[in-house]
């Protein structure tokens, strides 16, 4: 099912030239790399456009910045950015997803079909023109709003942040109270350093809001996965009802079917396999730049007490985790996303 | 006389075939020893210099550079020593070695991308029975570390 899904989204997105909005990088310095949606790594050059599937990652002295059809992208270092695609109202949209590190993001002027932001745990509507973004290592999210108005969702409920406001957003948690903040004097490594503190405090906890927001994932696939099959063999049917009204009844009546029945459907089946990818590749991020974090920070502190019982504890937990991931997402991956 | 050539070229054979072998092994072992004793004096810096990005921790792949600097200096800040290593084997990387850190399409996938070519695993025993798998992968002018997996 994998490559059916993968196969068709890919189809008809160069068929009907079907693609979020580019990102031209417009400064780099220090460390950054791009991972391109095919899968090779290469150091991210000014010129150098990035489109969706591509990840930007910078390291400890590495900046950049891309423009995006009037919005300006500052990725500050140690910043983990994915250009990303879904459907919501039938078109494709770009989310700008920050897996870890911080970013500002800022827009020219708004014209109604601002991408999308996502984080590992939340997601923000932009109506604000120019807001920063922190994506923590034990996945939660902070968000700060310079000038508009944000809309931040989380586990199904959501906060309006107007301007000097902030939100914190624990992961697998909706969204905290919003509390005012002084422009610009977010500190992302303080910040992150005391979300670091309290999730090595207690990693079980940790692990159960990753559980969560992993299940919500793995909730979202499942579904989009069943209508994506559902709707896949309506299309077969309809196809083939189309090649038998082209034979008996000719060209006009077929062509009409074929624009009133068949391209609906084609692309409502669209719109759900990139849903499916959507969904599985913001797993897999919260798989590799949480979960994964957190697993090799706890192994090399009981590298040589595996039969700790904090040890055996904490395993017990994330292999139950990685068993759904296994299960649930992994299906919907190609080696390039790896 | 036709007899006594063909078991002289037999011989030849396995001679040359078994010297291949053990000198192969003496190679492992000089990378594994390079490696254990980089561990053992706590040369973080050395480790993560020598490993690659991505990195693959058990089946984990770990894909930030200061990850992988991160992952040597836990090992070294936690006073892990490999006491006793020796080597138990060394193969090449084969189609299904990925198994050998774990059985999940994250790794098969690792595998597949990052060490199809010259990869080699050591297998080292250490005292107390336990085991350490180092993945290697060929990188100019001499290998990598791709992987670590233990002690288990």
């Amino acid at each position: 099912m994998k490559s059916a899904i993968i196969g068709f989204v890919l189809a008809l997105c160069a068929a009907f030239a079907l693609s979020a909005a580019p990102a031209d990088v417009t400064y780099t310095e220090g460390d950054a790399v791009v991972k391109t949606k095919a899968g090779a790594t290469h150091d991210v050059r000014i010129g150098d456009t990035l489109v969706t599937g591509d990840t930007l990652r910078t390291g400890s002295d590495g900046l950049a910045e891309l423009d995006q059809t009037g919005v300006t992208i500052h990725v500050a270092s140690n910043t983990v950015f994915t250009l990303m695609e879904r459907q919501v109202t039938g078109q494709p949209s770009t989310v700008l997803s920050v897996a870890l590190g911080s970013i500002k993001f800022k827009y020219g002027k708004l014209t109604g079909t601002e991408p999308g932001v996502r984080t590992n745990g939340a997601s923000a509507g932009v109506r604000g023109t120019e807001f920063s973004v922190y994506a923590g290592a034990d996945g939660s999210t902070l968000i700060t709003v310079d000038t508009g108005v944000v809309t931040v969702e989380s586990q199904g409920k959501s906060v309006d942040l107007a301007a000097d406001m902030g939100v914190d957003i624990p992961l697998g948690q909706p969204p905290g109270d919003p509390f005012t903040v002084q422009r610009n004097q977010i500190d992302y490594s303080q910040w992150n350093d005391s979300k670091v503190q309290a999730m090595l405090y207690d990693p079980l906890a940790a692990l159960d809001n990753i559980e969560t927001a992993m299940a919500s994932y793995e909730q979202d696939v499942a579904s989009y996965v069943k209508d994506f099959n559902d709707y896949s063999q309506q299309l077969k049917k309809e196809r083939a009802n189309y090649a038998d009204i082209l034979q008996k009844q000719g060209a006009d009546i077929a062509g009409k079917y074929n624009q009133d029945v068949v391209y609906p459907l084609m692309l409502k089946t669209l719109a759900l396999g990139l849903n499916v990818r959507y969904s599985s590749l913001a797993a897999l991020s919260l798989r590799r730049f949480v979960a994964g974090r957190l697993y090799v920070t706890e192994r090399v502190k009981y590298i040589d007490r595996e039969d700790s019982s904090e040890w055996q504890d904490f395993l017990q937990k994330y292999t139950i985790i990685l068993d759904g991931f296994e299960k649930m997402i992994a299906p919907q991956l190609v080696e390039a996303d790896i | 006389m036709r007899r006594l050539l063909l078991a002289a070229v037999v011989c030849a054979a396995a001679l040359a075939l078994g010297s291949c072998a053990s000198l192969q092994r003496s190679f492992d072992e000089g990378d594994m020893k390079k490696i254990v004793d980089l561990v053992n004096r706590g040369q973080q810096d050395a480790l993560a210099g020598m490993s690659t990005t991505p990195f693959l921790v058990d089946g984990e792949v770990v894909v930030l550079p200061a990850d992988v600097a991160g992952f040597w200096a836990g090992i070294v800040k936690s006073g892990y020593r490999v006491q006793g290593a020796a080597l138990a084997s060394g193969a090449k990387v084969a189609v299904d070695s990925y198994t050998l850190f774990a059985s999940t399409m994250e790794v098969k996938s690792f595998f597949g991308r990052y060490v199809k070519d010259g990869g080699r695993i050591l297998e080292l025993t250490t005292d107390g029975g336990k085991r350490v798998r180092i993945l290697l992968r060929s990188a100019w002018p001499g290998w990598k570390i791709a992987g670590w997996k233990g002690p288990f």
